[in-house]
């Protein structure tokens, strides 16, 4: 068996490129097949391919990590900068929201009535459910680092226990915000206030989402010894994703609920 | 998976109860010798059967979908004559 004379890994040849550029066109042709013509079976088919392909290749992660030891320090140091990368590159997606968000808000047009919020616009009482918001995603803050520093006492029921209170407040949190949706007094389509509201807090939602499930599946890998109390790097990219959504909630706080109220 | 999230349940529970319960094992050990035996397989079918049902699954779905989005949009793209 040939054996590499660096501490690098060269990944096998892996299909899950082809197949998650492939899913990709198939949602997006799928979308603007479904627009004109109705059908949903295009964009079905990608969503299930997308799937298919996310828990293949990161089960291949799993397996090249943690069962065939490919994830030396440099390896893991790529890792972790890959993260870093990839959570800046969302602070800029986000950050596009709300330059629009003040955009409109600093200025407003006679349109609207001069004002903010617009004319005819009630906005939510930032000091009711979005205050109660704040409140359970700082604590998931506080258990996920309870979680941290457990995997690095190597105390396996508290882990487990911490991480699982994180993704139960996730869980809350969500809850919370689609009630408030299903309440709240405006829609998407109440001009820019709509659009600004809905859009920023709508995919800040889903990060939410995201990073439930990647917690998620970190418990279960904790469950499953996979994490040591050296090495558990998806672990840390998971906490360090939600913390990231959880500044992301703060600025959405302070700027469109109460600010912008 | 729901074995692991009843696992979960027991775990969690454990101190409150005093019954013994069974305890999910160590199954790490059994995986890194299974993914690091020398039989020159890709990683993403190393795991068994399974893997090769699923691969051909997702390959399947792929092809099929590669088709399906080219002739849907050759479709839209070409005018309709009306009745």
């Amino acid at each position: 068996m040939a054996h590499q004379a660096h501490a690098y890994h060269m990944v096998d040849p892996s299909p899950w490129p082809l197949t998650g550029a492939i899913a990709a066109l198939l949602m997006t042709s799928g979308l603007a097949i479904w627009f004109h013509f109705h059908s949903t079976m295009l964009m079905t088919l990608g969503l299930v391919l997308t799937l298919l392909t996310m828990y293949q290749w990161w089960r291949d992660i799993i397996r090249e990590g943690t069962f065939q030891g490919h994830h030396t320090p440099p390896v893991q140091k790529g890792l972790r900068y890959g993260m870093i990368l990839f959570i800046t590159s969302e602070v800029f997606f986000f950050l596009g929201f709300f330059w629009a968000f003040y955009h409109s808000s600093l200025a407003p047009t006679p349109e609207l009535g001069g004002c903010w919020p617009p004319t005819g616009i009630i906005p939510l009482d930032p000091f009711e459910v979005p205050l109660l918001n704040t409140a359970v995603l700082l604590a998931s803050g506080v258990t996920v680092t309870w979680a941290h520093h457990s995997i690095m006492e190597g105390e396996r029921k508290q882990t487990i226990q911490s991480l699982a209170l994180t993704i139960l407040l996730g869980f809350y949190f969500t809850a919370l915000q689609a009630m408030e949706y299903y309440e709240a007094p405006f829609t998407i389509a109440d001009g820019v206030y709509g659009s600004t509201f809905f859009v920023a807090t709508g995919f800040h939602g889903l990060h939410v989402i995201i990073g439930s499930t990647f917690l998620a599946v970190c418990l279960l890998r904790q469950i499953q010894y996979h994490f040591t109390s050296e090495h558990h790097f998806g672990f840390e990219a998971a906490a360090w994703y939600w913390h990231f959504v959880d500044v992301v909630w703060l600025f959405l706080y302070v700027s469109i609920y109460w600010w912008g109220s | 998976m729901f074995r692991h999230l009843r696992t979960l349940q027991q775990v969690s529970r454990r101190t409150l109860s005093s019954s013994a319960r069974r305890q999910l094992e160590n199954k790490v050990p059994v995986k890194q010798k299974l993914f690091q035996e020398d039989n020159g397989m890709p990683v993403h079918l190393k795991g068994g059967t399974t893997d090769a049902l699923l691969y051909r699954a997702t390959m399947a779905l792929t092809v099929f979908g590669c088709g399906y989005v080219l002739y849907a949009l050759i479709d839209a793209a070409l005018p309709k004559k009306k009745d």
